[in-house]
């Protein structure tokens, strides 16, 4: 049972949190650093409590105060948000250790689907198709280049240790291959220690398309079909819209139903997402599960009319689903669009400071999930996010058009934003054509993008 | 001005950033008016401005000061050498170096370490009563807690201090500490029981303990005050040895 929720993030997602809570009848607690105090969410809380100075590590990151702070306040729950703590492994483990139930999956599911490599193989085990790759280790050359050959070129050249794009090299050619290996070889030795590397095929122009499940502890489970995230700057997703315009009524739906199975038979309980990278041809294949709420979640929530947040808690509590797939009925289209205290026209620098004038825009199917206020001072100690527009139609165009008019209509005053990007994108003929592909803005260039919207 | 201050430096220099990013004045372009008038406010900073807010940072336990007036700004650091380093001030420095704070103006107050009362106006916790009419408009804004407004600009006045909560959790004051007791900066005046593990309050000032703000076994919050410490008998500071609770070398 959960009566008493403590809110361990901030910024919109605390107060998209905190009204679940407030609709489901529970209490809830916002805890805060010290740059927060006079954040909308502890503003707008019954009650509230300081966790620790603005470093992340000694408040939003500091297990100890988090718990501390849920203890002593008589709270019976946790929930994590998104990013910070709803991100670490072990926390779960804790949460429990003090009698406490942390909204999300249970310690053993995170347990289960904790590492990247071991999740792809199983749910590859339960139907799902993930991206082809080396059998095992590069050992040499010879083995390389056979493997390559069996793949197909163009191929990624990976580090087995570490990330970040070292050590990781796309190849077109065996010859290429052969030169980008020895590169490789020592990029990841001087990175991680480690030279060891194996090979995934470059999938050109990718969408990144994931599916929305809620499964329940009895074993019910639900797809709430699929979002398209393929707008992005630097693997920054920055509008996510759903349905994913280049894919068919019948593919998406049967993208979702595979994935639902497979999770299910996994053994995966409560809200997640499943990653995919589709290719040019239309094949899906899978990338990783996200066990947690996402910031893009109200673009299904405009979709389908589930509470995906009110759901996520009801299913940590011990209830049952409540619904069926039959109830969960897609219609039109919805966009979301991230607000983000950055600067387009300088590589998207990322501001702080005060917001002299703050206006949401309104009317129908337009939502605005943000902690913005006029006077309120945007700390710089954390993410850009300010907040997201969510635009629904009863279809694309409709959809693409109230979303001109809402972006028009938005006013934050004091702070430079992206919004210029996105009207940018919806003077796009890419992105009016469904045609985004997760390359597309970097390779264009942003300055490149706002010319050219600048000019229609 | 008969306190001993504690060790600072100042650093007194004209701000000639526009607000809103506009062009920067060039500084040879002034006028030998323009010039005067600068070192009339130099005079008056040094002599007024600076003496007060020593006296102000003597009191709290604030690691640096920062007042803007006009074209003005005025900061003050707390030297490291030889005073005591608080744990919960390591992320000062974090915080004052980001990047695009000071370009607009704004000083970041509500991020020290005291707590401006819940339902003020936004960001009025650093605004000093000299000008300052709350907003980000020119006038005279310190970095610290709304309390330094309060104690108006008078420097005689010694104004309490507090010592605050370094963890959220449960609250134990020290046996040896009652109201009366002669403290000095760095005391152990109690403990927060972070789920079993102790988190010191210390004294941030020598002084005499005051009322206590929170009773014994009782939830708190990071930052919170926990008990007043008095100033008014620190003027003797650094004569015979008072009598003391619990310190502990190196707190």
């Amino acid at each position: 049972m959960i009566s008493k929720v403590l809110i361990a993030n901030r910024g919109e997602i605390a107060l998209r949190i905190l009204r679940a809570c407030r609709e489901l009848g529970l209490d809830a607690v916002v805890a805060y650093s010290e740059a927060d105090r006079d954040s909308l969410a502890v503003q707008l809380a019954d009650e509230a409590i300081c966790i620790g100075p603005p470093d992340a590590k000694r408040s939003y990151l500091s297990v100890p105060a988090v718990i501390s702070a849920a203890v002593v306040t008589g709270c019976d729950a946790i929930h994590p948000g998104y990013g910070f703590l709803s991100e670490d492994e072990g926390f779960a483990e804790v949460v429990r250790a003090h009698d406490l139930t942390l909204i999300g999956p249970s310690p053993e599911v995170l347990a289960r689907f904790a590492s990247k490599e071991a999740t792809r193989r199983l749910l590859s085990e339960h139907g799902l198709p993930t991206i082809p790759g080396s059998r095992g280790m590069l050992r040499d050359d010879q083995h390389a280049l056979a493997e390559a050959e069996r793949i197909g070129y163009p191929v990624l050249i990976k580090p087995s240790a570490g990330g970040g794009g070292k050590g990781m090299r796309m190849v077109r050619t065996p010859r290429e291959l052969e030169s980008a290996i020895k590169i490789c070889r020592s990029e990841a030795r001087s990175a991680f220690g480690d030279d060891t590397l194996y090979l995934e095929k470059w999938l050109e122009d990718n969408r990144h398309v994931e599916v929305q499940v809620a499964i329940d502890t009895f074993g019910n489970g639900v797809h709430l079909f699929e979002r398209d995230c393929s707008v992005q700057r630097r693997h920054q997703k920055i509008l996510e819209e759903s349905p994913t315009p280049s894919l068919s009524t019948a593919a998406r739906t049967e993208l979702s139903e595979r994935a639902i199975r497979a999770v299910v038979a996994a053994g995966y309980q409560n809200v997640g997402t499943l990653e995919f990278l589709v290719d040019s041809a239309g094949d899906a294949f899978f990338i990783e599960i996200n066990c947690r709420i996402q910031v893009e979640h109200p673009v299904t929530e405009m979709l389908t009319g589930v509470d995906l947040v009110a759901t996520q808690i009801r299913i940590a509590a011990g209830q049952p689903l409540g619904f069926g797939q039959a109830d969960v009925i897609a219609r039109g289209h919805a966009i979301e669009f991230r607000i983000n205290a950055e600067d387009p026209a300088h590589d998207f620098r990322p501001g702080a400071g005060r917001v002299q004038a703050y206006h949401a825009p309104g009317g129908p199917g337009v939502r605005m999930d943000s902690h913005l206020y006029a006077g309120y001072e945007v700390p710089p100690f954390y993410d850009s996010l300010l907040g997201k527009l969510i635009v629904w139609g009863p279809d694309r165009p409709t959809a693409i058009a109230r979303s001109r008019v809402a972006l028009d209509e938005l006013v934050v005053d004091g702070l430079t934003t992206n919004v210029e990007i996105h009207r940018a994108l919806l003077q796009n003929e890419a992105f009016l054509e469904g045609r985004m592909t997760t390359n597309l803005l970097d390779r264009i260039g942003s300055a490149a993008f706002l010319a050219a919207a600048a000019r229609t | 001005m008969s306190d001993s201050p504690p060790p600072a430096r100042s650093t007194g220099r004209p701000d000639r950033r526009a607000e809103g990013g506009g062009p920067v004045a060039r500084p040879d372009r002034r006028t030998a008016r323009e010039r005067a008038g600068d070192h009339a406010a130099i005079d008056r900073l040094a002599d007024e401005l600076v003496p007060a807010l020593i006296a102000k940072l003597g009191s709290t336990n604030l690691g640096e000061i920062e007042v803007r007036e006009g074209d003005w700004r005025l900061r003050l650091r707390r030297s490291t050498i030889g005073s005591v380093n608080y744990g919960r001030r390591v992320t000062d420095g974090a915080s004052r170096a980001q990047p695009g704070h000071e370009g607009h103006g704004h000083a970041p107050g509500v991020l020290e370490g005291h707590r401006p009362a819940r339902g003020g106006t936004i960001g009025a916790g650093g605004t000093v009563g000299v000008g300052g009419n709350g907003t980000d408009a020119p006038g005279l804004a310190a970095v610290g807690p709304g309390r330094i407004a309060e104690g108006g600009p008078d420097p005689g006045d010694a104004d309490p201090s507090f010592a605050t909560s370094p963890a959220v959790g449960v609250f134990q004051p020290a046996t040896a500490v009652s109201a009366g007791t002669r403290v000095r900066a760095g005391d152990r005046l109690g403990v927060v029981d972070m789920l079993g593990v102790p988190h010191e309050v210390v004294a941030p000032v020598d002084g005499v303990i005051g009322a206590s703000l929170v009773e014994a076994g009782h939830a708190v919050e990071y930052g919170q005050e926990l008990i007043r410490i008095e100033l008014a008998a620190g003027r003797e500071s650094g004569g015979e040895a008072p009598r003391q609770a619990g310190r502990e070398d190196g707190a």
